[in-house]
């Protein structure tokens, strides 16, 4: 219960982690995005003939990738959590005379969401490990999109926020092309043409925001300030549009056309990218502008908004309930996560907002979790075709394991960082958007027959005597797909870190829940209820 | 001083009728190293125009002015010349003397027209950037090669009368006259003809939609040099006059903008839709040049200082890739199966012709992003918001046509000869073309990354037209 008490207070003031500050580095977002696009270049041009190289490149690709994470993670660990200003700041004048700045920074979510793309280049990288034919140029797209992703995540200027944001598309639709199942030219295409729409809504929305400040400057911390002066009407243009660049990418229903193809064919690690960091960017977007830069927008917008989070947890939880590919199921369920994250954000509540803050990172793993445990039970048991499967548990225990990991994290049982999430989310929007809130929440309850019909004709079911040949998870399968289910554990079991025993000093992490309190509260701000003097703030 | 500022004039000039003449006299001597010495030269004529080029004076009785607009127009012309004659393959071109040296009077085309004064000299630097182009087609081609002429001359006669016209209507050929006189007038059917007979004039030169269908099949049949002229260099003078005349018509914006929106979404739409549509790989960069074009088209449209910087900015990345983007092609310009797999096998050359393509089609963070987008925030600032959602969706398409082109460069192995239907595999670059492509490739990645000096000059030359 300790996170939900912790944000329903209006200002939370965690307890500063002792040594937090120490570290400090004007370069290290600089860092993340640019050494990978350096070694993705250097690997371009690495000479491989017949394929020689193909280990050594992807060593070079997991080791530029592990030790950024280790950076990250002493970033996290060091990060002011007491304070609600940016943090890692970098500024410098690009273009002065269309007003672009190359800033960049983090704050509470921002951390999150780095933490949470951060994991996932590593966990791709594993989960890539498997790669075989043009080992060069794959891992060199995988740098790449990391990159992408990750500037997209920092950027504190819209500019370069929709430099960030539509550069992440072209090597992704790559990926999916080049390495994808039977349908991944369709794939890649859809994924080309809604990303590509979501670019152009958000670069329209950005330049509305620009033209309404007057158009000398695309700072965040100038648009996202004077937009609250916007004219109603223009807010509300620019938050449409918005919204629909963030549906395009979170996905939310009807803008989710992508979504099945390309979570279905694509190979594991680009499924791991794609559900993780690079989709819950449109939650992050509808956070930083809808909720930090328009409130009044977001409050008249919210009950579209519940209306589109019911529809996609919905949808997706039916889809998967009647489809008859492991994949496109995997697929659906992939769905759900972003949708409860936007009913956090249609709540409109600091409470609401906190647990769709941290729906940013558990979502993000919980989506590419179910989707790539799909991808590995498909490929070991030699079919998509869930009636052929059948009694897989005791054949494949690694991946059963892993698959009901992958389950309860999706249903926000106890113990997974998903249940602070969801808890957060409903207690949030229970009251402000009730028919919304109740219909995730009918939604969520199929999900959880979609998931235990998938679970019981799968894994429990009598074997099929007639089906390919079954094996379990390589050792690389099972690291990276443990890896995500372990920092869902972790996270659900420690969200406040965890402390020396018998004090409130935490140890090494102090909790993703303290962490991400920098700047919820800002963001929180405008939705907090006014109280009578003398009462305490609820 | 004052006249160092004309030494680039005088280095392109003399090195071409120096190259024209060697080709006719002695045309074994030096044939390995001349593209070397032009690529030089004009990079010397570079080096001077930056440093002396920042004189604000005229020459000839007025007749050509040296303002920070010649100075971006000119270092631009020369910058996109000297890449292209490097990045040529010269075995895939029919005569190495007036394939180097077409270029150049391309080149000084564009420096003629970008320090004009008058109409009467926009005009000569149209026709002069205009005759190499027709030259170099017809090397290959006669029959283009007239074809080219044919439409260049309905071009020029469309542009004479609007001039004549603009001349009668306002008795003075001189833009900033003509500029002063506009400032008093109301705008009338008598300018808004002979505007119209313009656009249509610089539209059809430039290959702007729908007036692309002049030129954009000679192009297709021209050696790749060729083709990079006709889509990039003759195009970069043809705006250049676009941009001069309209700058000297901005008092009366009614005159020129809803033509010119008009042009400008079917440029941007169309032109995206029509990359789609085609598969092979000039085709679909011819295409992709329009739709950027229409973008240069939409600043211009702003009637806005803001707008013409940002389409002066996006004119010079749009400049280097389509002038270069066929030449980097090569002779891989056979189909789709000619370029199949050339990521694995010319490394290089694909990775010039990935960029060219992405640059063209917007896409991030390469130098066309960053004019589109320049050229966005204008539309944006002047409430353009129906021109600048027309011109994103067109950019949308560009980028599913480039990732298209992008997947067989990168994605698709290398086919053998024979199923390559006829194509020949581009060959391995030369030296020379190493160094082309590698200083083609850093200019279009590098663009944006250090764009403030060039979109401030070019906010500088937007200002000596005379706009707010």
């Amino acid at each position: 219960m300790m996170p939900i008490v912790f944000f329903a207070q209006a200002s939370p003031t965690p307890a500063p982690a002792p040594g937090a500050g120490l570290f400090t580095s004007p370069f290290l977002l600089s860092l993340l995005i640019w050494v990978p696009v350096a070694v993705a270049f250097g690997l371009a041009f690495i000479p491989n003939p017949r394929g020689r190289y193909d280990t050594l490149i992807k060593q070079i690709a997991f080791f530029t990738l592990l030790p950024l994470f280790g950076l990250l993670l002493i970033a996290y660990n060091q990060f002011e959590n007491f304070l609600p200003t940016m943090q890692y700041e970098e500024k410098i004048n690009w273009l002065p005379s269309i007003g672009v700045t190359y800033h960049l920074g983090v704050d509470g979510p921002g951390m999150a969401m780095l933490v949470l793309s951060g994991l996932a280049g590593v966990v791709a990288a594993l989960a890539s490990w498997g790669i075989r034919e043009r080992v060069r140029s794959y891992f060199a797209l995988l740098l790449l999109a990391q990159a992408a992703v990750t500037g997209a995540i920092v950027a504190r200027d819209m500019f370069v926020l929709v430099l960030f944001w539509g550069a992440s598309t072209i090597p992704l639709a790559l990926l999916v092309v080049g390495w994808g199942g039977p349908r991944r030219v369709a794939a890649a295409w859809r994924l080309v043409g809604y990303w590509g729409l979501g670019t152009a809504a958000l670069a329209v929305g950005v330049l509305i925001l620009y033209a309404a400040a007057g158009g000398t400057s695309f700072d965040m911390d100038n648009l996202l300030k004077s937009g609250s002066g916007l004219s109603t009407r223009v807010a509300l243009g620019a938050s449409v549009v918005i919204i629909v660049a963030a549906a395009t990418r979170l996905p939310l229903f009807p803008l989710h056309g992508w979504a099945r193809d390309v979570l279905a064919e694509s190979p594991p690690g680009v499924v791991v990218v794609v559900a993780s960091a690079a989709s819950r960017l449109g939650a992050f977007l509808l956070l930083r502008v809808l909720i930090g830069g328009e409130p009044g927008a977001a409050q008249l917008l919210s009950p579209l908004l519940a209306l589109l989070a019911a529809l996609t947890v919905g949808y997706g939880a039916l889809a998967a309930l009647r489809t008859v590919d492991i994949r496109h199921a995997g697929a659906y369920l992939a769905l759900v996560p972003g949708g409860i994250t936007v009913l956090g954000i249609a709540a409109v509540s600091p409470l609401g907002i906190a647990g769709s803050v941290l729906s940013l990172f558990t979502g993000g793993l919980a989506a590419p979790l179910i989707a790539c445990v799909c991808a590995t039970v498909a490929e070991r048991a030699q079919t998509r075709s869930i009636p052929v499967l059948g009694g897989l548990g005791p054949r494949m225990p690694n991946v059963a394991w892993l698959f009901v990991i992958a389950a309860l994290a999706l249903l926000g049982v106890p113990i997974m960082a998903t249940f602070a999430t969801e808890i957060m989310t409903f207690f949030g929007a229970f009251r402000t958007q009730p028919i919304g809130a109740f219909a995730v929440a009918a939604g969520l309850a199929v999900t959880a027959v979609a998931l235990a019909s998938l679970l019981a004709r799968t894994m429990f079911s009598a074997p099929n005597s007639n089906a390919p040949g079954v094996s379990d998870a390589a050792p690389g399968e099972v690291w990276y797909l443990g890896i995500m289910a372990g920092a869902l554990l972790w996270v659900g079991l420690f969200p406040g870190g965890p402390k020396i025993p018998g004090t409130e000093v935490p140890l090494f992490d102090p909790g993703l829940i303290s962490q991400i309190s920098a700047g919820v509260s800002d963001l929180a701000a405008p939705f907090v209820a006014p109280t009578a003097p003398g009462t305490p703030a609820q | 001083m004052r006249y160092v500022a004309l030494l680039p004039e005088a280095l392109v000039v003399f090195t071409a009728l120096l190259v024209v003449g060697m080709g006719r006299l002695v045309p074994s001597v030096g044939r390995r190293y001349m593209a070397w010495a032009v690529a030089i030269v004009l990079l010397i004529a570079f080096g001077v125009e930056l440093w002396a080029g920042g004189v604000l004076t005229t020459y000839f009785d007025g007749t050509l002015v040296q303002d920070r607009f010649a100075l971006f127009a000119k270092a631009a012309a020369l910058g996109i010349a000297m890449i292209a004659i490097a990045s040529t393959d010269w075995s895939a071109e029919d005569s190495l003397h007036f394939g180097v040296a077409m270029p150049l009077v391309a080149a000084f085309g564009v420096m003629v027209a970008a320090s004009a004064t008058d109409m009467v000299g926009l005009w000569a630097g149209l026709e002069l950037a205009a005759a190499s182009a027709v030259v170099i087609v017809a090397l290959r081609r006669p029959d283009l090669g007239l074809r080219l002429l044919l439409v260049g001359g309905v071009a020029s006669a469309l542009l004479l009368v609007g001039l004549a016209f603009v001349y009668g209507s306002t008795g003075n050929g001189n833009l900033s006259a003509i500029h002063d006189v506009l400032l008093n007038r109301m705008p009338t059917i008598a300018l808004a003809i002979p505007t119209l007979l313009m656009l249509g004039g610089v539209s059809l030169r430039a290959g702007l939609a729908p007036f692309h269908i002049g030129p954009l099949p000679i192009g297709l049949g021209a050696s790749p040099l060729g083709a990079g002229l006709v889509f990039g260099l003759v195009t970069v003078a043809a705006a250049i006059v676009g941009i001069k005349l309209f700058a000297a018509l901005t008092p009366a914006p009614a005159l020129f903008t809803p033509a010119a929106y008009v042009v400008a979404a079917l440029a941007m739409v169309g032109g995206g839709a029509a990359a789609l549509a085609v598969r092979s790989p000039r085709p679909r960069m011819a295409y992709l040049a329009v739709s950027q074009l229409g973008w240069v088209t939409a600043g211009v449209a702003t009637h806005y200082r803001s707008g013409f910087a940002s389409s002066l900015f996006l004119l010079a990345a749009f400049g280097v890739a389509a002038t270069c983007g066929p030449v980097v092609l090569g002779r891989a310009d056979a189909g789709e199966t000619a370029i199949t797999g050339l990521g694995a096998v010319r490394p290089l050359r694909a990775a010039a012709l990935a960029l060219a393509i992405l640059s063209l089609a917007g896409a991030p963070p390469l130098a066309g992003f960053f004019g589109e987008l320049s050229v966005a925030a204008a539309l944006a600032q002047s409430g353009n918001f129906i021109l600048l959602g027309l011109g994103l969706l067109g950019a949308v398409l560009s980028l599913v046509a480039a990732i298209g082109t992008l997947r067989v460069l990168y994605i698709q192995g290398p086919i053998e000869d024979s199923r390559r239907g006829g194509a020949p595999l581009a060959p391995a670059m030369t030296s020379l073309v190493t160094v082309g492509a590698l200083v083609f490739s850093v200019v279009i990645a590098g663009y944006g990354l250090f764009g403030q000096p060039i979109l401030g000059l070019a906010d500088q030359g937007a200002e000596a037209l005379g706009l707010r």
